[in-house]
């Protein structure tokens, strides 16, 4: 959980970075996507392609995800290896 | 009306206008820009109607158009510079502001949309046209209408006067977070929302419900099943319409689902030709560019699902635009930007289906140069293009296919 949640970070930090918003320090399993983490629709569509780009999954797939915690138990259903 | 009545509360800077301020601003103008071209909201609805009272023609043009954005369209400082005097002094008050709106009959505005070929199209409307579907009632006079489009585009412009011209307040939902919209939506009692399907999937699920919306209408982009349940269960009282509009049209159609029915009225105006909508002219705002013929290819593909009265789906848009979240981005456009990029070999643009915009503009770029990074690459597009058309993810890739005549493979 630990890793992915690292690995999360570095890919939320590279989409702020390169879209010239302020990187974040560290993620919480509780805070939300969009006002706490600072991520608007288009860079959570952008987090959703970079997610399905390494581990296949779409996840959004379903339904809008809110939480850091929520992206995470999508990516451990579905078996990614940390 | 009362006296303190609010006109238009701009979110982003937490400032309240009332009427009283909108007239005090018509009635201290002496002149108004030909090309209306800013960031802020409460200038670009004065300017519009300042335009539409004194019945002066101006253009539009999107807030975040970069430099060489307008020099394509021909506009340099100099062109943006120009300006309408307000030579009659019309005073606007309370008592006769409705009926100065309602007398326009010369009045035009033109706008731009995303050309097919890089180049935006230039298309000039009527009042008439701008408010072809506006109802106006005094039961509507209390609505609150939450704006959550672009100002500076068509479907805007239609929210704008449908409020307007029922003297109703405005609230801006435009580019909010989701937890900001429902506290304005409670904070300011909003009865109306028209959005793309885009702004609403980030709006539900949602545990609350609210009973003050009594209108949803949703338009840009296909509307999909699941998006209207989960709305009904957040606004349990409202009515959902889904709207078919385009930059060249205004709104054409309106209907509860995915499917149009012709009414009697659109009837001899709209025709289906080999699967694709055809809209005859005398619906269409004017424009150079869109030729003498007698109907208009819309580009959208449909299936007829009952010959008479006409109802259909639309399926596909046929030519090569984007449509991400509503905005439709020329792939040529973006593409001609990156290649002139040092180390650039060719570069592809195009949609991915994405679940939350509909479709994500991706970048498939080959060069030489293994240096290149996407940081880079993005950061050059940010000085020529507005940030919408910038793709979200630019991968370097050794091969693009292209077709027999050399074109770029899109499909």
């Amino acid at each position: 959980m630990q890793q992915l949640m690292a690995h999360l970070l570095n890919h939320i930090n590279y989409i702020l970075g390169n879209n010239s918003s302020g990187e974040i320090a560290k993620l919480r399993t509780d805070m939300n996507l969009r006002d706490e983490v600072g991520l608007d629709s288009f860079d959570m569509a952008e987090l959703t392609v970079r997610l399905e780009m390494e581990y296949g999954i779409d996840i959004f797939e379903g339904g809008v995800v809110y939480t850091v915690g929520e992206i995470l138990r999508k990516l451990e259903k579905e078996n990614v290896k940390e | 009306m009362s006296r303190n009545k609010l006109f238009f509360f701009d979110t982003a800077k937490n400032k309240e206008y009332t009427f009283e301020d909108l007239f005090k601003g018509l009635n201290q103008l002496n002149s108004i820009p030909a090309y209306i071209h800013t960031y802020d909201y409460f200038e670009i609805f004065l300017l519009i109607t300042a335009s539409l009272i004194h019945q002066k023609h101006v253009t539009l043009l999107d807030f975040d158009f970069r430099e060489s954005e307008l020099l394509k369209l021909g506009l340099t400082g100099e062109s943006l510079g120009n300006q309408i005097s307000l030579s009659n002094k019309i005073l606007v008050d309370k008592n006769n502001f409705y009926n100065l709106l309602r007398n326009s009959t010369g009045w035009e505005l033109t706008l731009f949309t995303s050309g097919t070929t890089g180049q935006p199209k230039k298309i000039s409307h009527s009042f008439e046209n701008l408010t072809r579907m506006v109802k106006i009632s005094d039961i509507k006079g209390n609505d609150v209408w939450g704006f959550a489009y672009n100002p500076t585009h068509i479907a805007g412009i239609q929210v704008f006067f449908q409020a307007l011209l029922n003297l109703n307040s405005i609230i801006n939902l435009f580019g909010q977070s989701k937890a900001t919209v429902y506290s304005l939506i409670r904070k300011f009692n909003i009865t109306n929302i028209s959005a793309t399907p885009t702004f609403y999937r980030m709006l539900v699920p949602h545990d609350e419900n609210f009973n003050s919306v009594k209108k949803i209408t949703s338009g840009g982009e296909c509307f999909d099943q699941n998006i209207l349940e989960l709305l009904k269960k957040v606004f349990p009282g409202a009515k959902i319409l889904n709207i078919y509009a385009s930059t060249e049209a205004g709104s054409l159609f309106s209907s509860k689902s995915n499917t149009f029915t012709l009414n009697a009225k659109n009837k001899d105006f709209v025709k289906i030709r080999n699967g694709e909508l055809l809209v005859h002219k005398s619906l269409l705002g004017f424009s150079d560019v869109l030729g003498i013929e007698d109907w208009y290819n819309t580009n959208d593909m449909v299936e007829i699902i009952h010959e008479d009265p006409l109802t259909f789906r639309f399926i596909y848009r046929k030519n090569e635009m984007i449509n991400v979240g509503g905005n439709k981005i020329n792939p040529n456009e973006v593409e001609e930007i990156l290649n002139r990029y040092p180390g650039v070999n060719l570069s592809k643009v195009y949609g991915k289906k994405n679940s939350i915009l509909g479709n994500i503009l991706m970048a498939d770029i080959k060069t030489d140069n293994e240096n290149i990074t996407e940081k880079e690459l993005k950061s050059f597009l940010k000085d020529y293009l507005q940030p919408v058309k910038i793709p979200r993810v630019i991968n370097l890739v050794n091969t693009i296919e292209t077709t027999r005549s050399g074109k770029l493979k899109r499909i």
